[in-house]
């Protein structure tokens, strides 16, 4: 796992308020979308619906007092559908590229994606390369070593992870936010479709009362009855306009 | 339907087709639209019974579209579709076609592209979800997709088709019909729509675009000015025929009117759900805003009461002539 230590970002204000848009790219049934439905409503399928088009969802993460908001388009898989894919990573700041660990083709056709975000994508590109299904480890086809060789040569991101289990799902999209820059503040918009999550490793000076959720994730989203729900003002003292809610689990 | 069952219906967490009613779903406009839509569907039921007593089928005519835009009650709706897209007439002349198909090997890539959607078609509707003893459509499913696969290797298989093929057996409860419908559908209704470069998809993207611009130029420059192609926002209403896009029985009253008439009725509701949102679109801060607005169609009240919708988008979108339509599709394609 990576990502662990606190993070050191300069310019971020308190209170302050990043947007970013992220598209999800990768082989059909990768688990892109139930990526996204882990890390926006820690929900997971077991028969994630195909996705047409693309879907678009928006999760809010508090990264050193900014508050980050990402725009995520989770794309379709099937490659007829590929010719639509610049249309949203066009003007992303941040893409991951999914593939499954037990199937061998899909980890070649997310580093095709890589290297298409490398030449058409914008200069900046955070991109991750996530390994999903990582939970299906008995069935593995791509060995971890092998991607994280390729990614650091790449010098891309990379974890391993499991929206099943949650596993590194959060880890992964904060792993990407430390490596945003942050300078556009911008005013927030409607609702987002999700909770809003904390960082822990910046956060456990601050929540004092929070609960531990033994053999997941470190602040993985379960259900409603692990999770205390704070009013964001109540914990922070600032008031976030349209943020209402947010949920904080310790380490 | 007797007043009883639709009070058991509405009640109920599953609708008259399988599926669940989603987490936003509103029941009391539900139940509002209900109590005045029963009697609309008693009295169509009575007029469709009349049009078809003796022949039990119908002859293309002013009146039978007229019957049509109104709504084929749900008993005749299968027969209904077969008859006025004149796929039964396909089905009957080719008579031995479905089974041969089914008999061929489907390339195994293609195969694999269909197995990987099966279990993701309409998880949560009770015909498909995955439960063992209730998984009865989902065979049927696999076997129309490699039926049609087989047949049209240009097409091969389409992301998109799974849910229309999926909504064709649970209406039409049959296979073979349901494949010979989608070979009207997408030969001669929708063509090019799911072909391996998605042409005749993109062109009429752009030909709402362009529709749009006629009608309420303000929304066009908006979206022109926010860099947001339609297809953003529309991608999956030309895809899946605006099922998951608008309430069900919504959705099927636009395919009675596919059926009939064409693909006018895709771009008459596109034109409808653009204008009726204008004020969202034309407030929206960024694209992601007017894409957000867009997803929450399928919620609003006013879609929901499928015959006002339907008498909407007839007077909304004014005449539309095809002529129209093909003329802008010449023009987009060389733009393409």
């Amino acid at each position: 796992m990576t990502g662990r230590g606190p993070p050191r970002l300069n310019g971020a204000g308190a209170g302050g308020m990043c947007q970013f848009k992220l598209v999800l790219l990768g082989e059909s049934a990768v688990g892109k979308s139930s990526l996204v439905l882990r890390f926006v409503k820690g929900q997971f399928h077991e028969f994630q619906e195909s996705t047409i088009g693309a879907a678009f969802l928006t999760q809010t993460v508090v990264l050193d007092d900014t508050t980050l908001k990402f725009e995520i388009w989770d794309t379709a898989g099937q490659e007829r559908y590929h010719s639509l894919a610049p249309m949203y990573y066009r003007g992303s700041q941040a893409a991951v590229v999914v593939y499954d660990i037990t199937n061998q083709d899909t980890f070649a056709r997310a580093k095709t994606w890589v290297r298409e975000l490398e030449k058409a994508g914008s200069p900046n590109l955070v991109i991750a390369l996530a390994g999903n299904k990582a939970d299906m480890a008995n069935r593995r086809m791509v060995e971890a070593e092998e991607a994280k060789a390729y990614a650091e040569e790449k010098s891309i991101l990379f974890m391993e992870t499991s929206a099943k289990t949650a596993m590194n799902v959060n880890d992964l999209f904060l792993a990407i936010a430390k490596r945003l820059p942050r300078n556009e503040k911008q005013p927030s918009g409607e609702g987002g479709s999700g909770h809003t999550l904390v960082d822990p490793a910046q956060d456990e000076k601050k929540s004092g009362s929070c609960l531990t959720t033994p053999g997941l994730n470190f602040f993985t989203l379960t259900s409603e009855l692990d999770l205390r729900v704070f009013k964001f003002e109540d914990v922070y003292g600032v008031i976030l306009n349209r943020i209402s809610t947010c949920y904080v689990v310790n380490k | 339907m007797s007043a009883s069952n639709s009070n058991d219906l509405h009640r109920s967490e599953i609708d008259a087709y399988g599926f669940k009613h989603g987490e936003d779903f509103d029941y009391d406009s539900y139940e509002e639209f209900m109590s005045r839509y029963l009697s609309i569907l008693a009295r169509r039921a009575s007029k469709w019974n009349k049009l078809l007593s003796g022949s039990g089928s119908v002859k293309r005519s002013s009146k039978v579209k007229r019957y049509v835009r109104k709504g084929i009650p749900n008993e005749h709706r299968g027969e209904m579709w077969m008859c006025v897209s004149k796929a039964k007439k396909l089905m009957d002349s080719n008579e031995g076609l479905y089974q041969r198909l089914l008999g061929q090997e489907l390339d195994p890539s293609i195969q694999s592209e269909i197995d990987i959607d099966l279990h993701r078609t309409f998880p949560e509707n009770i015909y498909f979800c995955n439960d063992a003893a209730a998984s009865g459509k989902q065979d049927s499913l696999r076997n129309v997709l490699k039926a049609f696969a087989n047949h049209n290797p240009e097409i091969g298989y389409c992301q998109g088709l799974n849910y229309v093929v999926a909504m064709l057996l649970i209406v039409l409860k049959d296979e073979e019909k349901s494949f010979f419908l989608l070979e009207k559908l997408t030969k001669q209704i929708l063509v090019g729509y799911y072909s391996k470069n998605l042409r005749g998809l993109n062109v009429d993207q752009m030909v709402l675009g362009e529709l749009v611009k006629l009608r309420n130029p303000n929304i066009a420059s908006h979206m022109e000015n926010k860099m947001a192609p339609w297809s953003l926002v529309c991608m999956k209403w030309f895809v899946c025929l605006y099922l998951d896009i608008l309430p069900i029985e919504t959705t099927l009253r636009i395919w009675d009117c596919l059926f009939y008439e064409g693909p006018k009725i895709l771009f008459r509701v596109a034109l409808t759900l653009v204008l009726q949102n204008e004020e969202s679109i034309l407030t929206a801060r960024d694209t992601s805003q007017i894409v957000e607005r867009f997803r929450k169609v399928k919620s609003q009240p006013l879609n929901m009461d499928c015959h006002t919708f339907m008498q909407k988008v007839f007077l909304d979108s004014q005449p539309l002539k095809m002529a129209t339509i093909d003329k802008l599709r010449s023009e987009c394609e060389q733009n393409l």
